[in-house]
């Protein structure tokens, strides 16, 4: 009796430590596509989807891309490949070039780092670093490409013949096609995507129509937003050629601009005057600049003022404070605000921040283009992301999965180091909104990204 | 030896802490009856299920006991494919435990010494829980010296007086990445202590029938001298200064009634239910000497809501010398829907026993005991966290048990 207790006791003992203890999830339902046919997925769309981040397109960011993620997440429930027209692993990557004092200069991804400014202060910021032209270098020789993301580009030029066409002039073409261009003059983003024969796409475009004009402070260059006409013909032709035969996908609308961290981090009463002297300095430079201007209307105290900004419809002098819900540029140069008088008594020009009718025009046009991407949508029976709203509730602080995420520049952990674009992070969530999307419209049932996978800021050690 | 079966219940509040891995496991006898020990005297391990049922002991004695405790989680993410299994180390709750009083008195002096929570939870590397905990290690000591009166031979009461010390090890990564993307980690470490009573009064009314009714105070588990360390990058240091701090936990009080029945010389039959105040866990705390604008105190909400939980236990004399044991319990869960973290993936658990005990001479006796804890399957959705997925936990706890009765 003893050893037949001792044995199976023994037994139970065993099973249990070796079986029983390691508990299984067995019943896990597959993935499934639902009614939709994610084969061959193509993303059409502009930076975001291309995974640029941090102010240049590099390798981390566009294998974080949300196209990427939710790519991989497609492939549970029937996806193929999904071949991206990657930047080589070993360049630190390159962003939009541009015309500086010297010359054209190739950007590279900013970095989080320790920056002393012009008063010998150090600390921690964005800190610009030299690209990699090479980055342009052309991979179409690898084939036809599923993600076609071009940072720049706007709905207008999705169905541009020639948008890659490298022999014309800088600035007339976009670099970030030219370099997996099936055919650089002779095709457009449209017919690329086309090639691929989708069954499923997702079309994620329409913020440069805004956003170019509001990164330059409004019409200061070339690119002034799209008229909303414009936009509404441009989508119905990129929609019309990518569901011909017979494809699913989903579109996101676009977020307001003009709350993310590029256009929020530093506030219109940002002129912080430290002490008494500093403020008789500035009174006494701003009344030798501008004698007729009343002196109520140009005089700072201590503690935080709004910014002076140049304005010609103000008479007499030509300037004013900054007025609520007018935005300065993230990019408006830091040490000339602290060292040279920058939005004080060298007021802010245009370039340097959004007025209020600016402000306004670029919230109208985002108005129109997202109603009209909604009922593009509802017309063609495609999945809808809501992009604006997504973007609203990180800014406003977002938690999952014990994280909280909001549009604090750096520390928020949902925008890179430029301000507009998103980390890793930041594109896993919305990876998510898409799959959410797809998975209601298209009674599908793909899994959805693990964000804590993902990284927000780096850090410097 | 006479055979004195007391029932012992085991829902010690005490284990509260860490009450997903709490286990009770303070007498190997009274283990592998279902946890039933307030309505028996079968050993010293009443000093700590009944101190009233102490003075009912037939002779003095002291034991020692150890119960290796293997739990295993398995936590799968809501709508993900991201599963995560726990990789926690072998805890080992152990029992010190000696009852002496003269023959001739009436009187009868305890002292327990035992384990009454001690685990550790580790979840895997970079699980989707990370940000919430990586790691909960709880260690407590409780100290109880017990007096027990013999009222007569139908009464029996008793007290004892706790002092509970207690080690935590809690670690969870930040959301802050190093250059190379791995996560920060925090690491917060601190002794506890608190003190608390227990009491009960024991009845036999009948050669056949025992009755034992119990209360064990709650036990507020204060940690002063905190140590909170950040591994962060360098440029967040100053965010993340090395610093105190200060929380507590209760550990609930009990109230335990149990009964212990002999239809025949050589069965015992025990059934016994336990009401546990776990109401009184309502936040977990964390109150950070300094303060930066990236560490700040942190107040969860854990809303925890009291609890009971049922036993039944039995005992066969097969010989002289050896006898059988089994039991069954249900223990209902305290966390309610919202509130399960991964430090405590709670759920009602059905609990099954199954021991023995060898009589080898007339004062050395050697109990072994097998408990399994199987955790429903738990769906929740944590609030706080917004951390959504479904738990499974099981337990297994060998234990063994070496008495000397004089």
């Amino acid at each position: 009796m003893k050893n037949i207790l001792y044995k199976s006791f023994y037994a139970v003992a065993c099973a249990s430590i070796v079986f029983a203890c390691k508990p299984k999830f067995e019943d896990q339902p597959a993935a499934s596509a639902g009614s939709a046919n994610f084969a061959t997925y193509v993303a059409v769309g502009n930076s975001i989807t291309a995974g640029y981040a941090d102010g240049a397109l590099y390798r981390e960011g566009q294998e974080s891309s949300y196209a990427k993620l939710l790519a991989d997440q497609l492939k549970l429930a029937g996806g193929g490949e999904f071949k991206i027209p990657y930047v080589s692993p070993t360049t630190q990557g390159v962003g939009a070039p541009f015309v500086g004092p010297s010359g054209l200069v190739f950007p590279g991804p900013f970095v989080l780092a320790y920056v002393t400014d012009c008063k010998g202060v150090t600390s921690l910021g964005p800190k610009a670093t030299a690209g990699d032209p090479t980055a342009f270098a052309s991979v179409a020789s690898q084939g036809l490409f599923n993600s076609i993301a071009v940072p720049g580009a706007k709905a207008i030029h999705v169905p541009f013949q020639g948008y890659g066409d490298d022999t014309h002039p800088i600035g007339t073409y976009n670099p970030f096609f030219s370099r997996f261009a099936s055919d650089k003059a002779g095709a457009s983003m449209l017919s690329d995507a086309m090639l691929k024969n989708p069954t499923f796409f997702s079309l994620f475009i329409g913020n440069n129509d805004v956003l170019l004009y509001a990164l330059a402070g409004g019409p200061f260059s070339n690119n002034s937003i799209t008229p909303t006409a414009n936009f509404n013909a441009s989508i119905d032709i990129i929609l019309d050629s990518l569901t011909k035969h017979g494809a699913k996908g989903v579109i996101a609308n676009i977020p307001d601009i003009t709350s993310i961290p590029h256009f929020t981090t530093v506030p219109y009463y940002g002129l912080v005057v430290p002490d008494a002297p500093t403020a008789a300095y500035i009174n006494a430079q701003l009344k030798a600049n501008y004698p007729t201007v009343d002196s109520v209307n140009r005089t700072v105290y201590v503690g935080p003022n709004r910014f002076f900004v140049e304005d010609a419809s103000v008479t007499p002098g030509g300037i004013r404070k900054m007025n609520p819900g007018e935005l300065v540029l993230l990019s408006v140069p830091q040490d000339s605000i602290k060292c040279y008088g920058l939005g004080s008594f060298v007021p802010f020009k245009g370039q340097h921040f959004l007025n209020a009718s600016e402000v306004a025009d670029i919230k109208t046009h985002t108005a129109d283009y997202n109603t009209k991407l909604q009922s593009a949508a509802i017309a063609r029976d495609l999945a809808f992301v809501d992009a604006n709203a997504f973007l609203k509730s990180a800014i406003s602080g977002l938690t999952f999965n014990g994280v909280k995420v909001s549009s604090t520049f750096v520390s928020g952990g949902a925008f890179s180091l430029d301000g507009v674009h998103l980390t890793p992070l930041g594109n896993a969530l919305l990876a998510n909104e898409f799959i959410k999307s797809i998975n209601a419209k298209f009674g599908a049932t793909i899994p959805q990204v693990d964000p804590t996978k993902y990284r927000g800021v780096k850090f410097p050690n | 030896m006479k055979k004195l079966f007391i029932l012992l219940i085991a829902a010690s509040p005490a284990l509260s802490f860490a009450q997903g891995f709490q286990v009770n496991l303070q007498g190997q006898k009274q283990q592998s009856m279902g946890g039933t020990g307030t309505g028996l005297a079968i050993d010293e391990a009443s000093v700590f299920f009944n101190p009233g049922a102490v003075s009912h002991l037939e002779k003095n004695g002291v034991s020692v006991g150890v119960s290796p405790t293997i739990g295993n989680s398995t936590f799968q993410l809501d709508n993900s494919t991201s599963q995560a299994r726990t990789t926690s180390p072998v805890s080992t709750p152990f029992t010190l435990y000696g009852v002496y009083g003269k023959a001739e008195s009436n009187w009868k002096f305890g002292l327990g010494v035992y384990t009454p929570f001690g685990s550790t939870i580790q979840w895997e590397d970079g699980w989707s829980g990370k940000y919430q905990l990586t790691k909960l290690k709880l260690l407590s000591v409780f100290i109880q010296p017990t007096v027990s009166y013999k009222i007569n031979d139908k009464i029996g009461i008793g007290a004892g007086f706790v002092y509970g010390i207690g080690d935590i090890d809690l670690r969870r990564d930040l959301p802050t990445p190093f250059p190379n993307g791995d996560p920060g980690k925090a690491k917060l470490t601190g002794s506890a202590s608190g003190i608390g009573f227990n009491a009960g009064i024991y009845l036999k009314p009948t050669e056949k029938l025992s009755i034992g009714l119990a209360y064990r105070s709650q036990v507020n588990m204060k940690v002063n001298n905190g140590k909170a360390e950040f591994t962060v990058p360098s440029s967040l240091s100053s965010g993340f200064p090395e610093t105190k701090f200060t929380s507590s936990l209760p550990l609930p009080q009990t109230i335990s009634l149990g009964v212990g029945f002999k239809p025949t010389e050589k069965l015992l039959l025990s059934a016994e239910v336990n009401f546990i105040g776990w109401s009184a866990y309502k936040s977990l705390d964390f109150d950070y000497e300094k303060n930066t604008a990236q560490l700040q105190d942190t107040h969860s909400e854990r809303n925890y809501k009291d609890a009971f939980a049922y036993r039944i236990g039995a005992q066969y004399a097969a010989t002289e010398k050896l006898s059988v044991r089994a039991g069954f319990a249900l223990q209902m869960t305290p966390v309610q829907e919202g509130y399960v973290t991964p430090e405590v993936p709670d759920a009602n658990r059905q609990t099954y026993t199954v021991g023995l005990g060898y009589k080898f001479t007339e004062k050395f006796t050697v109990d072994a005991s097998f408990t399994l804890e199987d955790f429903e399957r738990r769906s929740n959705f944590n609030k706080e966290a917004q951390f959504g997925g479904t738990y499974k936990t099981i337990i297994a706890i060998p234990g063994l048990s070496l008495s000397y009765n004089f």
